[in-house]
């Protein structure tokens, strides 16, 4: 950290400088890739490793360009759009279909989605019953019980807080591709009002959940549920539901982001995006304006893939509390005014330091959580080209 | 001197944090994960089918009857009472039974289903009320938690719809 300067923005580190410090984070790789190299089959070896290698190189970049947001897109997006290719393909060869039978509900055979968490809290603490069908302890037909799954997403969530948006879940990749495809927004004016949408669907689908005991978003809002799973179709009620899926989905997934450049999904609907928001209050890294610095520029605003900073909070010189510090708005910056930060340090004192630890930190969740996901998905698409 | 203590806790928190990224998975996680798990918490009846209360041995295979389940106040379904009949190779291929579900040395209601050969194949059967707690469906299947036929690997759940609230 010698090279970290008291003024903001990163400079570039030397290709020796940045392996040694890459060093760490590849041991880090090769002991959660490890499991991975222990599985039997060609396939899952080349996916640990090219994904191991995949991860390692990006962090590298990140250390030696300065640049955060650029290099942590390319690790998302492929999250986001390999995701749904390991976890289709597993339910293919359990069920043979992405539709969840009733069979499989009663049985505690669906699989836990860290978005049905904030629509659990308040029926479990009224009767301690937990309104989801699915297995508390992990089971041979399904590994992802809601122990487990609670287990990881509250541990990365005291590491991440609401940067959990930005290295952890497994959807927002779509989103921020599809956002990626275009240089310029089509649209470009967007209702500031926009980003108290997921608030309120949070509070709605959280009192509506604890009034009829069953995960709303899940049952009727998930725009993931098109690529992931669904409740299997077989009435009027059930084919409104996947309807919705597929319109929520091709709306906030796809269209909206080509036009905007923006995820609105997670920035403009997401209740559990909302919900992590909440933690950033607890979690000691975050970003802020260096006042001394700022020209009011509103880049920064105009980058933010979420709208988590407007005029008032630059002026205040801070982001506001849904922001999933994905960096772009630092990188972005000419003036070198938006800056990484340590709760209660000097701002604009030795941002690169701040950066470092979060990034050790948070590249660490990705790689554990990200990474293992990529690799899965990987291995069943090389199980499709070399097998069929 | 406030600044500066400011900071040094700033840092202190920071690394603290990074030490906590490198326990998620080695013992954080799993630690996490084993709260929730013996926290007492259980999976809402209305999918697991609540809880078992006796066992009825009947020709080659056995019949478990779980408590009535009742809705809570404003979810979707009626009160119903589970039935499960296993193991699945026991049974013959038409199933006809007169069940005492509550208990009291009386059948409740009478039961027929078909199992077909094809384990994938969705079931149907009818269900006969022999008293005025339950209800009859002439022809019941997997259309609804409160008021099922499936088959969950070695075992034909039934739910029979009460009258009871």
């Amino acid at each position: 950290m010698a090279n970290a300067k008291t003024t903001s923005q990163p400079v570039a580190r030397s290709m020796g400088r940045s392996l040694l410090m890459t060093l760490p984070m590849a041991l880090w790789t090769l002991l959660m890739f490890t499991p991975g190299l222990m599985k039997p089959g060609l396939n899952q070896h080349i996916a640990a490793v090219l994904t191991g290698a995949f991860m390692v190189w990006l962090f590298y970049r990140m250390l030696r360009t300065g640049q955060t947001y650029r290099w942590r897109r390319i690790f998302f997006v492929a999250l986001g759009f390999l995701f749904p290719v390991g976890f289709v393909a597993a339910l293919l060869t359990l069920r043979g279909s992405m539709s969840i039978p009733i069979e499989h509900m009663i049985s505690g055979d669906t699989p836990f989605c860290y978005m049905v968490i904030p629509m659990l809290i308040i029926p479990a603490a009224l009767t301690h019953t937990l309104a989801f069908p699915g297995s508390i302890l992990p089971t041979p037909s399904n590994p992802h019980s809601i122990a487990a799954m609670i287990g990881l997403w509250l541990g990365m969530t005291l590491v991440l807080g609401k940067a959990w948006c930005a290295y952890g879940c497994f959807f927002g990749g779509l989103e921020e591709g599809f956002a990626s495809i275009t240089r310029r927004a089509r649209i470009r004016k967007l209702d500031e009002r926009l980003r108290l949408v997921p608030w309120a669907v949070l509070l709605a689908i959280v009192l509506l959940s604890a009034a009829i005991f069953e995960p709303v978003y899940c049952m009727w809002l998930c725009p993931f549920k098109t690529v992931t799973e669904f409740p299997a179709v077989h009435d009027a009620e059930t084919a409104i539901q996947f309807g919705v899926f597929v319109l929520l989905f091709t709306g906030l997934v796809v269209v909206l982001p080509f036009l905007t450049k923006k995820r609105t999904q997670c920035g403009f609907f997401c209740p559990f995006g909302a919900f992590q928001s909440v933690f950033n209050k607890i979690n000691i890294f975050d970003i802020r304006i260096d006042r001394t610095r700022c020209v009011d520029c509103g880049l920064c605003v105009v980058k933010c893939p979420t709208m988590a900073i407007n005029p008032e909070s630059v002026n205040k010189g801070e982001t506001l509390m849904s922001c999933m510090k994905c960096g772009a708005c630092v990188d972005s910056c000419q003036k070198d005014a938006a800056v990484w930060h340590i709760k209660g340090t000097e701002v604009g004192r030795n941002p690169e330091r701040a950066r470092l630890l979060f990034l050790y930190a948070a590249w660490a969740m990705a790689t554990m959580f990200g990474g293992s996901v990529i690799a899965n998905g990987l291995s069943t698409l090389l199980h499709l080209i070399f097998r069929g | 001197m406030r600044v500066r203590l400011l900071s040094i806790l700033g840092y202190t928190a920071a690394v603290a944090t990074l030490l906590v990224a490198l326990l998620v998975p080695l013992k954080l996680m799993g630690g996490i994960a084993a709260v929730v798990a013996h926290a007492g918490f259980r999976i809402d009846p209305m999918y697991s089918g609540g809880t078992a209360l006796r066992t009825l041995q009947s020709a080659g295979y056995k019949l478990t009857i779980y408590a009535p389940v009742y809705p809570h106040r404003l979810q979707r379904g009626k009160p119903f009472q589970q039935v499960v009949f296993e193991p699945v190779q026991a049974l013959p291929a038409q199933v006809t039974e007169a069940i005492d579900m509550n208990g009291d040395g009386q059948p409740d209601v009478r039961v027929t289903f078909r199992i077909p050969s094809d384990a994938n194949a969705p079931l149907h059967g009818s269900v006969v009320a022999l008293n005025s707690i339950c209800q009859s469906v002439p022809d019941i299947s997997n259309n609804s938690f409160s008021e099922l036929l499936a088959r969950t690997g070695d075992r034909i759940v039934l739910r029979i719809p009460l009258n009871l609230k």
